[in-house]
């Protein structure tokens, strides 16, 4: 593992009475892909936004690239690097795809570069064509399907330069042709310098992605491990499943 | 009747300059802002509090943008961490305060009964020139105007507004920092109509608190909303239309031989009627915004 | 002090009485209403014509507010509804754009000049040391009714619990066979009612005229927000705070804070005292002052 590029410690969130997570802590090499498991309502979800600014913790803290970003706003930590994309992205009706994808770079987008006559390097045609936007890249973007919108988020936040990207649940809903190419293609990206915090449930998009495994039940951390390993692991097979005695008279 | 003409002209192309101003925040950047008028009122106090101290006109223009950029950073300020219902109350709360201040600080601004005989701009010039040079000052503001908008929205700059716009949430995840692009817009907008209402108190050649009701407004809001939200040519479009057709109230008013107040009611029955039919029936407006229409690179 | 209580609550109640039906339609529907300000104008008018018509001043009122209901639920369905479909910030434009509409009709009918209700004048009573009125007490009687019975409603009945569902969850509430549209529509029915009951306060005890309406707007929304939108019992809490608010800027003698003997802020300030408190309100607290929803990620 390479210089570690994201730190997380003793993160603890609770919704009233509820304890989402507790005592939560991870690290992320800068060019590892990471998968994040979990049941539902196991506080994946809950963690990403809390890594990326999106609702504060209660405990715990965040280190990015050395230095804290507990208490920082969403967008001074994008600033930073550290990207995600969201479980249901919600595109704009009035802006076309091709828009939004330009609109992803801040580089030349401050109110004085509207008076510059050069409007720099861009390389939205690029990420059209590798995410099979092309044929839509006029189409207003909250017309795309499901699926698309979730590979238009990611385009996107790849407009931005991330070091670190976390995507939510980026298979649900895409085609299922399209995610061997999306492996491939996030495996691109990871050789480029980014790396990778991915949650998901289809396993085997994980199996063919992902280096390690971070597995998450009830709020803590249960396991962190190769993805070959998660099925001889008795407590994420318990997370899953239910509790073996329990397993038995389901199997029985 | 020419002269009635260059005249409401006139007041087409400054309420134009008022309707790209209120537009760029409504139109693009999603910002409900229901104290535009106020914004106007910087320019026409700031002419009037600099002719009354002798200050000249030099003065009064810096007074205006000063003044604009404080009412944009306090609208901005309170926009910071409100949802767009909150804010447009918020900022017809600030107006209203600003306006109730206007009417009662006597020993500057005039009070109640308004400062008048600021000097005309093209003072010296004789009738017929005199208006038609205005017209022309303000064409070429409005001209001014048109342009610095459409290549702000045109820009990735603009990209970034329509984002903020239709997305905020996704916006912020890409590193955009929202309050700030919320600041620049509204101070950008700000000193737009500060210059409508600089040009507006030395045109009148009166400025006093009744200029600043907030059913102005709601006036620049039916220019807008008519002509079509997100299209500069359409905020133009609704304030010639709007002018226009109100400038004929009075004389619709004596053809049907109606008493003087039905000129306010005609008014408001155009202004609030049409402002509501277009919502209702043709939501875009008469110049619809286009689709990708932003310029590439 | 006890005088000063009674005029803060003589204030209150009817600031009370719009900003509750405001509110109670706001957690249905997510958009403010600022027609329904006018709809308490229009109650004190079809109050005071019947009157004029014969009709004793309660069955008057009586009548008044179950009209004024109606009409609220009629305009529901045919504007706002429609408009809902396009955003809540446009529904709230639609419901500006109304408001002027009524404020034409308002001015057709009612004139510009103000009118009074035909009340008899009776000496004021003596309480506690505190002057007051018959016809203020039994105002403040009946507000205080129908707000506890409006309580009552949300807190004890069939109605209410379906009424908070729906706020809550529209979707959910649906899936489980609540008529959502059914339940929406009777408390803007009530929204009417409780703000024609406003009104008709505010004129009986001061004067009627078309400016009525606009003049309450934003000491009702002030009202309101700082109870929090949404939640009717804070649109209470928030009434009497903007009483408190406007009666100390114009009662309390400010003197001895800055060593003069006698110092009144004008009274032109009291307006602007409210609003100046929405504003610091709102920038410290953006959700106003008593929220009851939990606030989400």
């Amino acid at each position: 593992m390479a210089e570690t590029i994201l730190k997380t410690e003793h993160i603890a969130k609770a919704f009233g009475a509820h304890q989402v997570l507790a005592d939560v802590g991870f690290q992320i090499g800068s060019d590892e892909i990471i998968g994040l498991l979990g049941p539902n309502g196991s506080g994946k979800s809950t963690l990403l936004n809390l890594i990326s600014g999106f609702g504060g913790a209660d405990a715990g803290d965040v280190t990015f690239l050395g230095s804290s970003i507990v208490g920082l706003a969403p967008h001074q930590i994008a600033q930073r690097g550290l990207v995600r994309t969201f479980q249901l992205p919600s595109m704009p009706h009035r802006m076309t795809v091709r828009e939004v994808l330009r609109a992803g770079s801040r580089e030349r987008a401050g109110l004085l570069d509207a008076f510059r006559r050069d409007a720099g390097e861009d390389n939205a045609e690029e990420l059209l064509e590798q995410f099979a936007l092309k044929s839509v890249a006029h189409q207003p973007a909250s017309s795309l399907s499901g699926g698309q919108k979730k590979l238009l988020s990611i385009a996107v936040a790849l407009r931005t330069h991330p070091k670190l990207l976390c995507l939510d649940e980026p298979t649900a809903g895409v085609h299922p042709l399209l995610r061997g190419h999306m492996v491939d293609l996030l495996k691109a990206i990871n050789r480029r310098g980014v790396a990778l915090l991915v949650v998901e449930h289809d396993m085997h998009f994980i199996h063919e992605l992902c280096q390690r495994c971070i597995v998450l039940d009830r709020g803590s951390i249960i396991a962190g491990c190769a993805p070959c390993e998660l099925a001889q692991n008795e407590r994420v097979v318990e997370a899953y499943l239910g509790k073996s005695l329990e397993r038995q008279k389901v199997l029985a | 009747m020419f002269e009635f003409f260059v005249h409401v002209a006139v007041m087409a192309c400054l309420y134009g300059l008022l309707a790209l101003s209120l537009n760029l925040q409504v139109g693009f950047a999603g910002l409900v802002n229901f104290g535009q008028i106020i914004l106007f009122g910087c320019g026409t106090y700031a002419a009037s509090i600099a002719f009354s101290h002798q200050l000249g006109p030099l003065a009064g223009i810096a007074l205006g943008v000063v003044f604009a950029l404080c009412v944009a950073a306090a609208f901005a300020r309170l926009g910071r961490n409100l949802g767009a219902d909150y804010w447009g109350i918020a900022t017809l709360a600030v107006a209203e305060v600003l306006r109730i201040l206007a009417n009662n600080e006597t020993w500057l601004t005039g009070g109640a009964q308004g400062v008048g005989g600021i000097p005309l701009v093209f003072a010296g010039i004789s009738r017929p020139v005199g208006p038609l040079l205005t017209l022309g000052l303000c064409l070429a503001l409005l001209l001014a105007a048109w342009w610095l908008c459409s290549r702000l929205t045109a820009s990735r700059y603009g990209l970034s507004l329509k984002l903020m716009r239709e997305e905020p949430l996704l916006a912020a995840s890409l590193g955009y920092d929202l309050s700030r692009l919320k600041i620049q817009t509204l101070m950008v907008a700000a000193v737009i109509a500060a210059a409508a209402g600089f040009v507006f108190a030395h045109y009148t050649t009166f400025v006093g608190p009744d200029q600043l009701v907030s059913s102005e407004t709601f006036l620049i809001w039916a220019m807008v909303i008519i002509g079509g939200a997100g299209t500069h040519l359409g905020a133009i479009a609704g304030a010639f239309l709007l002018q226009f057709v109100l400038a004929f109230v009075p004389f619709v008013k004596d053809a049907l031989g109606l008493p003087s107040e039905y000129v306010a009611i005609m008014r408001m029955t155009l202004i609030g009627g049409g402002l509501l039919a277009f919502l209702m029936w043709r939501t875009q407006g008469l110049i619809p915004e286009r689709l990708g229409e932003t310029r590439r690179g | 002090m006890i005088q000063f209580v009674v005029d803060v609550l003589i204030r209150a109640v009817d600031l009370a009485l719009i900003a509750v039906g405001l509110s109670s339609v706001y957690s249905l529907i997510r958009f403010p209403n600022v027609a329904l300000v006018q709809y308490a104008t229009t109650g004190a008018l079809l109050a005071l014509g019947l009157q004029l018509a014969g009709l004793p001043l309660i069955a008057a009122g009586i009548v008044a507010c179950a009209l004024v209901g109606l009409m609220a639920v009629v305009l529901n369905i045919a504007i706002f509804e429609r408009l809902l479909c396009a955003g809540s910030a446009i529904a709230m434009i639609g419901s500006l754009a109304l408001s002027m509409v009524f404020s034409a009709v308002l001015l057709a009918v009612a004139g510009s000049r103000a009118q009074r209700f035909e009340v008899e004048i009776a000496p004021p009573l003596r309480l506690l040391g505190a002057r007051l009125t018959e016809l203020q007490l039994i105002s403040i009687g009946i507000s205080a009714l129908a707000i506890a019975v409006l309580a009552l409603i949300l807190f004890r009945t069939d109605l209410g619990r379906c009424m908070r569902a729906t706020a809550t969850n529209p979707v959910l509430a649906r899936a489980t066979g609540i008529d959502t549209r059914k339940v929406t529509n009777t408390v803007v029915f009530l929204s009417g009612v409780m703000a024609a009951l406003g009104g008709i306060g505010l004129a009986v005890k001061g004067e009627m005229s078309a400016q009525l309406g606009p003049d309450i707007l934003l000491p009702v929304f002030a009202a309101a927000i700082l109870g929090g939108l949404g939640n009717p019992l804070g649109a209470c809490a928030g009434a009497v705070v903007i009483a408190l608010a406007e009666t100390l800027v114009t009662n309390v003698n400010f003197g001895p804070l800055f060593g003069q003997p006698v110092l009144f802020i004008p009274a032109a300030y009291a307006t602007a005292a409210s609003f100046l408190l929405l504003v610091l309100v709102l920038l410290v607290k953006p959700h106003g002052l008593f929220v009851s929803e939990v606030k989400r990620v």
